[in-house]
């Protein structure tokens, strides 16, 4: 590559590299030094308390059950998400026509408020509603779902698949839309037919999608908020107390802004971490399937 | 090159002046002009009235002018708040105040005390709001809120229901509250006393619904935390819980979510703000007091004064931020002296928004006789404001009622401790707290 266009490749990705440096990297420096004080947002003055915050932070209950939860719930969406989405694109994907129209239909969940969702989620397990009137009549069962710290974490994970599986859907119909015809007749000429030709062909085909809805999946999960917010509010017993209601609690409603960013840097490593696993683990998986 | 770095030094500077750029709007005006920010509570009625207030006083003050905005919500308007003090965004005034949340924020300077103020005897007087504004006192002497409305939160009781389970009225101490359940369960088994899920939730300001209306009326108004110090009645806390015991073990208390369950009768007792009205009028124009249902003070132990019980006060005012200039604090202050001097304005923000204004006078002054008249429901409320205690003026709120939950109301309700045991350790936890 010459210079110039060097210099045009810096110049149109400026724009984003100038908003990241705005909006990401001088918060996240000022974030980590908040970390080490003990501001509370508002006073005028605050002191620098060293890794207090982070000590309290791993000797803390609600902070070590967010940890925990998380995994928890990616336990649960990540499964349910990604063979939900890979259903849906097989099934858009397969149709003779209107593709785009389901695929836009699938995407809408997407776009609902999540408040919103989670009102509605409410409204449908609430003890009067007619599913739970139904459920008590027809089989006597009486089911506390939100109340349940088994089940209430399991709600949560299903909603956000309802609301995920869409949009991650247009990205395995991407994957399937790429892979070539070739492939398969090749694999049906060596034999390989119904699900084994899924299962040989299809899906190690898909990795590309896999991988970035995998990695996109897990990353969400540490930053759910608006759903156990509105729902359960981080219960019953902390089983549905995320790392965001967890910073949201302590910097806003308790005021320890310092200890909150300390959670918040704590999340952020953890994150990251846990990204990097998943990653090493798809590339193994990539690399046994001939993508490197 | 050159030419190429004085391009990217452009765009650098206009992101950068989009991105610092402050929409306060919050400065002092030229020529001896005042302009001043004020956030209205996030919900329409109430900007709308601060919107017609700011209006009107304009057109009196020529040399003032108040941007009235919705406090931004996020997620809460209390966060919201931090989030704009901590940016230098807040604004000269805001409404949606609470006691709790006062204290926060003057613990760390961010508001300044309105009794400072030239005319802020003047107001107290002219509002007619001694009494109330006694009880909003902070341990320091200081009062940093001027509650703009207080809602005495009230039982309603269906009294269709209690009539046909052989009930002539409303139960008024917790013995009659526990008769009336354990009736209840045995003529209608699938029917429950109250129906509550925030029980055995922690959500700090839930308690203030359920833990904090029992109490103040088991204590007579004892206050729970002075100076930063545990002061709770400890008889009334355990006779509060014992209260929660009861109802639990009886599988009183539906503590899933459930839709308008009072309403639809599943349930016969409902802890009711004055907001409840509109809703329904619009959606349960069957619900008539008198004829369905009740409204009654919270119930009291046995050997209590049950005709002058005390209550939780949902009550939240206007504070004056301490980032605003001198001239926009007393020009912001001059502003909500106006609004309060003349009663028509109280009872237009009565009107509008169903929420009572904290004046003492509520229930006799006759510029809401008529009002009053014609909803008969409000006026329980007007007659208990004097009775209404504020929420807790510390620091440590949040905390505080957090650890009522969690280390009482939710496992005496979930039937994991005992009433004494449940008592003791929250006072312990607090004492934790507060140390």
């Amino acid at each position: 590559m010459d210079k110039s266009n060097a210099r045009l490749g810096w110049l149109f990705a400026s724009p984003y590299l100038i908003y990241s440096l705005i909006f990401f990297l001088f918060p996240l420096l000022w974030a980590t030094y908040l970390a080490f004080t003990n501001w509370n947002l508002i006073a005028p003055d605050y002191e620098f308390v060293g890794i207090q915050n982070f000590i309290e932070a791993f000797f803390s209950e609600s902070v070590r059950a967010a940890f925990f939860v998380t995994y928890k719930f990616l336990g649960m969406f990540v499964p349910i998400v990604v063979g939900g989405a890979l259903l849906l694109a097989m099934l858009i994907h397969s149709l003779p026509k209107f593709k785009g129209l389901f695929s836009v239909a699938f995407f809408l969940p997407y776009l609902a408020s999540g408040v919103a969702s989670a009102i509605v989620v409410n409204g449908i397990l609430s003890h009067n509603s007619p599913f739970n009137i139904w459920l008590r009549g027809t089989f006597g069962l009486d089911i506390d779902w939100l109340g349940s710290s088994i089940l209430a974490p399991l709600i949560i994970a299903l909603m956000m698949a309802w609301k995920f599986a869409g949009y991650y859907a247009l990205l395995f119909v991407a994957g399937l839309e790429s892979i070539p015809k070739d492939v398969y007749e090749a694999a049906e000429m060596d034999g390989a037919v119904g699900i084994k030709k899924f299962w040989h062909v299809t899906i190690p085909m898909l990795y590309p999608s896999f991988y970035t809805v995998t990695i996109l999946a897990v990353g969400l999960m540490f930053g759910i908020f608006t759903e156990p917010y509105v729902l359960t509010g981080g219960g019953p017993d902390l089983s549905t107390h995320t790392w965001q209601l967890e910073i949201y609690s302590q910097a806003f409603e308790r005021l320890n802004a310092g200890y909150g960013t300390a959670i918040a840097v704590i999340n952020s490593i953890v994150t990251f971490g846990s990204i990097l696993v998943f990653r090493k683990i798809l590339e193994k998986w990539g690399a046994k399937h001939g993508w490197e | 090159m050159k030419k190429f770095r004085l391009v990217l030094l452009l765009i650098t500077v206009g992101f950068l002046a989009a991105g610092c750029q402050s929409g306060s709007g919050n400065g002092g005006g030229s020529d001896g002009e005042v302009e001043f920010e004020f956030w209205a509570a996030p919900n329409p009625a109430q900007e709308a009235f601060w919107e017609e207030m700011a209006e009107k006083y304009m057109e009196e003050e020529d040399n003032v002018s108040i941007n009235v905005t919705p406090m931004p919500e996020s997620p809460s308007s209390e966060a919201g708040i931090q989030s704009a003090i901590a940016a230098g965004n807040a604004p000269a005034i805001s409404e949606n105040i609470s006691r709790g949340f006062a204290a926060q924020l003057a613990e760390s300077s961010g508001i300044v005390p309105l009794n400072e103020f030239e005319g802020y005897d003047e107001l107290i007087e002219t509002r007619e709001m001694e009494e109330t504004m006694s009880s909003w006192q902070f341990t320091d002497d200081q009062q940093f809120v001027l509650p703009a409305y207080s809602n005495p939160m009230l039982f309603s009781w269906r009294t269709d229901i209690l009539e046909d389970l052989g009930f002539d009225e409303a139960p008024r101490t917790f013995e009659e509250v526990v008769e009336v359940g354990e009736t209840l369960k045995e003529e209608e088994p699938d029917k429950y006393l109250w129906a509550r899920a925030d029980l055995v939730k922690p959500n700090w300001s839930a308690r203030w619904f359920d833990f904090f209306m029992l109490y103040n009326a088991a204590s007579d108004g004892n206050n729970f935390v002075e100076a930063n110090e545990l002061v709770a009645d400890e008889e009334a806390g355990i006779e509060t819980f014992e209260l929660f015991s009861e109802m639990a073990e009886g599988d009183m208390l539906l503590t899933r979510e459930a839709t308008d369950p009072f309403e639809s009768g599943d349930t016969v007792m409902m802890d009711t703000g004055p907001w409840t009205f509109s809703y329904w009028d619009d959606k349960f124009p069957e619900m008539e007091q008198g004829e369905t249902y009740e409204l009654t003070m919270p119930p009291v132990p046995e050997d209590s004064d049950i005709e002058n019980p005390k209550t939780f006060a949902d009550t939240k005012g206007l504070s004056i931020y301490a980032s605003a200039t001198e001239e926009q604090q007393q020009a912001a202050f001059d502003f909500i002296n106006w609004v309060y001097s003349n009663s028509e304005n109280d009872l237009e923000w009565f009107e509008q928004t169903n929420l009572p204004p904290a004046r003492d006078d509520l229930a006799t002054n006759e510029a809401f006789t008529e009002f009053l008249d014609e909803n008969p429901e409000l006026q329980p409320y007007a007659d208990n404001i004097p009775n209404a205690v504020p929420p807790i003026d510390s620091e440590q709120t949040a905390e505080i009622q957090e650890l009522i939950g969690t280390e009482g109301l939710n496992p005496v309700v979930q039937g994991d401790k005992d009433a004494e045991q449940a008592w003791e350790d929250v006072m312990n936890a607090i004492d934790g707290v507060l140390e």
